[in-house]
């Protein structure tokens, strides 16, 4: 069996946000201009819509669970938006929220009261999900119009130079930090992934907060759907699948355990961008598209091995 | 069982001693047919039923490939990823060797192909002690990555190639690809209930520490199944090279949804140890129907997909024996 050089709990935290500088460090030197505030700006633009999407998936993954139905919600809010907004104007927004949160609430229930293991709970419905999508769409992206593009303004219009979906994402940042930090979903939810029997037996409402995981995490992939919607001036039924990979590679990247009981929105922050700034070093370097793929795959799994800490754990499946 | 009927009342204790739990996909594939017999005129044909035949047969090798994983615990997620390599890797042989010699070549090298992706994700499973799941996630983009490199994002056509006789002879009515599915299944159950390689799965899969301590080479178990469904998406992926005449990346997108509901749904068990490859050739029955007669009835294409989902969770909740089960991640 192989055993990496385990590093220690210290270096373990401060491990991505090390990553994520050397990582600019180098594009800076290697790319002039890189560092001017203009191109950093547009990173954070660029990351904006996968940090929403991993931010919520990070609730999920906190609690030990999995959600792989992440982009097919967003890709379900994406197109909800694209054809509510000539009708209902700015309700299109509310209502494709209110979607996410229902499929992340129903993922919730299913994996909880059915007591189906998160990751098929969540493919079945991510399934379910995909499938009335689709339909909706009739397997096609559905334009925003020129005349109700203006609705799109909060997230992809700019004021004095600023990108508003950076504005968006720093409050969904905000929102998820003070949910981990100052509610007891965030207390309780770190001991259900650190461990659920304790925490079952320390008289928690486990079922509830696993749920209410699930719940935000559909929210959060909604609106990552709305503005992933607004940028492409269209909702596309599949348009959110490839952001699957990154969006967990994020969450895990940022130092979040695959296991849970470590980490949370805030890491998932750094994760996003480090996850960004590699695939921009990467296409500055003239690595295609596809070979990124890959990369992501092999960072996805060595992630995985290294923030987990094995230890704790005696059976892997 | 028997020892809650009665003393004496036989017919209650022959009743309460059918296995139900076990035969209930066969029992809900008899009622599907009997439902589509009589809601579609055209159901109960001999046409539908060697088209049904037809389209089972690719999902059959793959849930063949994935049951083996699932029955000792883990699950496979890279189906279309392997799928994708192991297309695209015949289509390229095809191209550079025609002839009947290039299609048993491109056969054997999408075998392989597939083989190995499934030994690499064993072997990152087992060594990094990574959970399979994501292990797989992984490994599924790494295969369809290495399938568009390999063929630059485009389809490699191979219309005329010798390898499309699996899908274009046909034997006793149905094409050759329908009768090496069944020879895979057949192949798998033997391997699954009478080899030592399956009883080690069936241990491994109704406890890991119980069956490390009892002797069995944990270990290399998982990857030699992973391996071995690896060889099956391979074979799937030749199937399917050969029905469609072409190579592509995209070649097994939604084959995952169909193999992995097509296990749970015939009775395999996600927490491993119970189920097999013949439970799965139900599962796969009772998927393919259920599509066919969705398509017979004009159920918009696209609610299948929906369709297949709610499936999947039913199977899995009415399934799961949680009684011995204390969380469930």
């Amino acid at each position: 069996m192989i055993t990496l050089a385990a590093p220690g709990p210290r270096l373990r935290a401060a491990l991505p946000m090390l990553v994520l500088a050397g990582l600019m460090a180098a594009l800076g030197l290697a790319v002039p201009g890189f560092a001017s505030p203009a191109t950093l700006l547009l990173v954070l633009a660029d990351t904006a819509t996968l940090f929403v999407l991993a931010a919520g998936l990070s609730f999920v993954i906190v609690i030990g669970s999995i959600d792989l139905g992440v982009t097919a919600t967003a890709s379900l809010a994406g197109v909800v938006t694209a054809l509510l907004l000539p009708g209902w104007g700015g309700w299109a927004f509310p209502v494709a929220l209110a979607a996410g949160l229902l499929a992340g609430t129903v993922t919730g229930l299913v994996h909880v009261g059915l007591r189906v293991p998160s990751f098929i709970a969540s493919l079945a419905a991510g399934g379910v999900v995909g499938g009335l999508t689709l339909w909706l769409s009739d397997a096609q992206a559905v334009t925003i119009g020129q005349t109700d593009r203006p609705w799109l303004d909060w997230v992809a219009g700019e004021t004095a130079g600023l990108p508003h979906i950076i504005v968006v994402a720093a409050g969904a940042l905000l929102l998820g930090w003070g949910l981990q930090r100052l509610t007891p979903l965030g207390r309780f939810g770190l001991a259900i992934g650190a461990s659920e029997p304790a925490t079952v037996a320390s008289g928690v409402r486990v079922a509830r907060y696993k749920v209410l995981a699930f719940a935000l995490s559909g929210l959060f992939a909604a609106l990552a759907g709305i503005m992933l919607a607004a940028r492409l001036t269209s909702g596309s039924p599949t348009g959110a699948s490839e952001l699957l990979l990154p969006s967990i590679a994020a969450v895990i990247v940022g130092g979040t355990a695959i296991t849970g009981g470590t980490g949370g929105v805030a890491r998932t922050a750094v994760g996003a961008l480090t996850v960004s700034v590699a695939r921009l070093g990467m296409t500055f370097l003239g690595v295609d598209a596809f070979a990124q793929q890959i990369l992501f795959g092999v960072v996805l799994i060595a992630a995985v091995a290294i923030t987990t800490d094995r230890a704790s754990v005696v059976v892997t499946k | 069982m028997t020892t809650t009927a009665g003393k004496g009342r036989a017919s209650a204790r022959l009743w309460t001693s059918v296995p139900w739990r076990a035969l209930a996909p066969v029992v809900v594939l008899a009622a599907l047919c009997i439902a589509l017999g009589l809601a579609a005129d055209n159901f109960a044909t001999a046409g539908n039923f060697a088209r049904i035949a037809t389209s089972a047969a690719v999902p059959a090798v793959l849930a063949t490939g994935v049951t083996l994983v699932i029955l000792m615990g883990g699950i496979d997620l890279s189906v279309e990823g392997a799928m994708a390599v192991a297309a695209v890797v015949a289509a390229l042989v095809l191209v550079a060797a025609p002839g009947a010699l290039g299609a048993v070549a491109a056969a054997f090298a999408a075998l392989a192909a597939g083989a190995a992706l499934g030994a690499v994700s064993g072997a990152i499973h087992v060594g990094l002690r990574a959970p399979s799941f994501m292990v797989t996630l992984g490994t599924w983009f790494i295969g369809l990555g290495l399938a568009v490199w390999l063929v630059g994002g485009g389809t490699v056509s191979v219309r005329d190639s010798e390898l499309r006789v699996l899908a274009l002879v046909r034997l006793g009515g149905l094409p050759l690809s329908v009768w090496v599915a069944l020879g895979t299944v057949l192949i798998a159950w033997v391997l699954q209930s009478r080899t030592r390689l399956g009883r080690a799965l069936f241990a491994v899969g109704g406890g890991e520490d119980l069956a490390a301590q009892s002797g069995v080479p944990v270990g290399r178990v998982k990857v030699a199944a992973f391996a071995l469904a690896g060889l099956c998406y391979g074979l799937g992926a030749v199937l399917a090279v050969a029905q469609l005449g072409q190579g592509n990346a995209e070649i097994g997108t939604g084959r995952l949804f169909a193999a992995v509901s097509a296990a749970v749904v015939g009775g395999t068990s996600l927490l491993g140890g119970h189920g097999g490859v013949l439970h799965s050739l139900v599962g796969v029955l009772v998927v393919v129907v259920l599509s066919n007669g969705m398509i017979l009835l004009g159920v918009p294409p696209y609610l299948q997909q929906a369709v297949q989902g709610l499936l999947i969770i039913i199977a899995v909740a009415v399934s799961l024996d949680r009684r011995g089960q204390g969380l469930v991640k």
